[in-house]
């Protein structure tokens, strides 16, 4: 559906973002993960034809969205990571001018206006001016507001950046909603790994303006290590077992709890059977063997040395 | 275009607090200053015995520094020994006493004042006793017709009290309600352009420039709202002063409000330009008052430009719009010039707010999207 190719944007002296190539397709939620001042805002604003980049183009439907924005305007919907709203207007009024100026009018705007208030939850605050509005509340509006004129297409920079974990599962809800109901095509920006893992089927990370990974969730993880981690449950575990364990030539590390035992192996190895194998050996009562997936968060350390949030 | 204008009223409405603000205290500094510097009468009370004939009154009457008010001998005394008077006069048939409180600075000028009235009294008794003429009323058309005569004498002697004016016209009520109104405008329209910066910083902007409107509404609308609302606060003290404090504009006072729009126009240009180059809103606020101040002790708004002899200051009067302003509402109205002397100004400050709404859009736009 859209296309960045060898996106650069230079400020006078930083490179917000550097060579960024990626895509989305139509229907998909992908994500876009960085840490502070990575470039995904820079990035964001060339891909909506907000600022031009240095060099590099935006294609949508074999345009170039640069030369010529006016037909991907039309389809796209953006949530700035701003709280782009008039503080001293209700709800309902900031969702009267922001469909008007999308030459919405009379009976179709007040049906518009209706919906999205539903959709995000404020239909009993309508009346309220946005001063009043929690921060929840007002990151709420801010993604109907973009919503109005029914876009194929919804940007989201950190739409829950600052807000209590209740706004914060009803937004990302009704992303998935949207994605789900209306096939709307979403690029979600954040520094909150969890949320993008919850949503999104691909996902680029940046850092410092470089694109570092991309892929599918699967695909970036792989990237992680060569090891995996296992974990081993049982009501109660003997010394023999872990003694076992700990001198089998495949285990690298080992963190023994109570009623669970963390293995670190090579990933080429197959560790389950061999698992099996020596608890039966010993009299263990196996409850669970899991393999423990590795998070973003590890594959963002592993590969910047940095945590995503610091 | 009507949509951005309509949210722009509905929060005006909703704060005016700005706009309110910056009104009242042009009207309140207007009124302070225009009471305070302007050259005041000394009030006299004044008791007549019997007797006294209505042409010494009449005489002093003219007296411009002075104001007389006629009253009850205690009462005149009363007044001064409490020291609301600074003295008092008592006008007697051929003479006239002054009851002087503790300090009167002014007790030598009230003298002159009252000894001359007698003798202008005496001269015209005199004149008229010798023209023989007997009935009240050509008598009185006689002293009208000498009267008329010594006021274009041959030889012009012209007499200045030391309170006196100087060469040129100062009507300091006109100045302080013009010279406020000017300069506190200047903030109303200033603040009223900077939503243009926090809506860009904040991301409205954006959602606008996304949608389908075109950027020229987006200007225009902002531009209108700025005008009206700066507008209706410089017609708002006018009309405080016309028709409550009921200052005359010297018959002028449609023309004053129709001079005004270039005024206004050119400072909402201004106000774009400041916008344009300021990138936050704290150097805004930096930068607002250091302008609207100098502009107006620069342009004649604190005290007319007449007096200010500074070579390099008068230059620089040269680019400042509130200059301009202050020679046509003053040109309009104290010194009553007809239009094509107005028509200068008033094309200079057309000019200046072409070309700075120019400028501050182009800036405005290279720097941001
Ligand atoms: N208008 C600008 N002028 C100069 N530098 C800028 C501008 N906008 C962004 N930058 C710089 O570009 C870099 C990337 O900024 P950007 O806002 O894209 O990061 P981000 O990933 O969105 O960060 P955050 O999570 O804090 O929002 C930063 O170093 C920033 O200082
Ligand atoms: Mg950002």
């Amino acid at each position: 559906m859209i296309e960045l190719v060898n996106l650069t944007k230079e400020y006078k002296n930083v490179k917000a973002v550097k060579n960024l190539s990626m895509f989305i397709e139509r229907g998909e939620i992908v994500g876009l993960l960085g840490p502070n001042g990575a470039g995904k805002s820079t990035a964001i604003s060339m891909l909506s034809s907000l600022v031009e980049p240095t060099s590099g183009d935006v294609r949508f439907e074999n345009s170039s969205i640069i030369k010529n924005p006016s037909k991907f305007r039309k389809i796209v919907g953006i949530v700035p990571q701003e709280i782009a709203l008039y503080e001293d207007l209700t709800a309902e009024e900031n969702l009267h001018f922001f469909g008007r100026i999308y030459h919405l009018r009379g009976a179709k705007l007040k049906q518009k206006v209706e919906e999205v208030l539903e959709q995000i939850g404020l239909s009993d605050r309508r009346k309220d001016v946005v001063k009043k509005f929690s921060g929840g509340m007002k990151r709420r509006l801010n993604i109907g507001v973009a919503m109005l004129h029914d876009p194929e297409m919804i940007i989201m920079d950190e739409p829950t950046v600052g807000i209590d974990p209740q706004s914060r599962n009803y937004i990302l809800e009704t992303v998935k909603r949207l994605n789900e109901e209306r096939n709307m095509t979403v690029l979600y920006t954040s520094h909150y790994m969890e949320e993008v893992e919850f949503l999104c089927d691909r996902i680029y990370i940046m850092d410092k303006g470089d694109l570092i990974a991309s892929g599918t969730k699967e695909e970036i993880k792989k990237i992680l290590s060569s090891e995996n981690t296992i974990a081993i449950k049982a009501d109660r575990f003997n010394k023999e077992f872990l003694d076992a364990l700990q001198n089998h030539p495949s285990v690298n590390r080992i963190t023994i709890g109570e009623r669970e035992v963390l293995i670190i192996v090579p990933r080429a190895v197959n560790m389950f059977s061999e698992v099996i194998k020596i608890a039966e050996e010993y009299g263990i009562e196996l409850v669970s063997v899991d393999n423990k997936a590795p998070t973003l968060e590890d594959v963002f350390l592993h590969l910047t040395g940095r945590a995503l949030r610091d | 275009m009507i949509g951005i204008l309509l949210a722009k009223f509905k929060q005006f409405i909703r704060s005016p607090w700005t706009f309110v603000i910056f009104t009242g205290m042009s009207i309140v500094m207007a009124l302070i200053f225009g009471g305070s510097t302007g050259p005041t009468n000394l009030k006299i009370p004044t008791y007549t015995e019997q007797g006294v004939d209505n042409s010494i009154k009449d005489i002093l009457e003219v007296e411009e520094t002075m104001e007389f008010s006629y009253m009850t001998e205690e009462e005149v005394r009363e007044r001064v020994s409490t020291g609301k008077a600074e003295l008092g006069v008592i006008l007697k048939e051929d003479s006239y006493q002054l009851v002087v409180g503790v300090d009167s600075f002014n007790a030598g000028l009230v003298e002159q004042a009252i000894a001359s009235a007698y003798m202008e009294r005496n001269l015209e008794q005199q004149i008229l006793e010798v023209s023989g003429l007997t009935s009240t009323t050509e008598q009185e058309a006689f002293i009208e017709d000498m009267k008329e005569e010594l006021s274009s004498p041959v030889f012009d002697l012209d007499s200045k009290s030391f309170r006196g004016e100087g060469a040129f016209v100062y009507n300091s009520n006109l100045q302080h309600v013009f010279g406020f109104s000017l300069f506190f405008v200047i903030y109303t329209i200033a603040y009223n352009v900077l939503p243009i910066l926090i809506e860009k910083r904040g991301g409205i902007w954006d959602r606008m420039i996304l949608s389908p409107i075109k950027k020229w509404e987006m200007y225009v609308a902002n531009l209108i709202y700025s005008f009206v609302t700066g507008y209706i606060q410089v017609v708002v003290t006018f009309l405080v002063f016309r028709y409550l404090v009921g200052i005359d504009f010297n018959g002028r006072f449609v023309e004053t409000l129709l001079l005004l729009v270039p005024y206004v126009f050119a400072i909402v240009s201004l106000a774009i330009l400041i916008t344009a180059i300021a990138k936050t809103v704290q150097q805004f606020n930096a930068i607002l008052p250091i302008v609207a101040v100098s502009m107006a002790m620069i342009g004649g708004a604190y005290w007319p430009i007449e007096i200010v002899y500074s070579e390099i200051l008068l230059m620089i009067a040269k680019i400042d719009p509130l200059y301009y302003g202050m020679q046509m509402l003053t040109g309009a109205t104290v010194y009553g010039h007809p239009f094509q002397e107005i028509f200068v100004p008033l094309s200079v400050l057309v000019l200046m707010g072409v070309v700075m709404t120019g400028i501050g859009i182009h800036l405005m736009e290279r720097r941001h999207v």
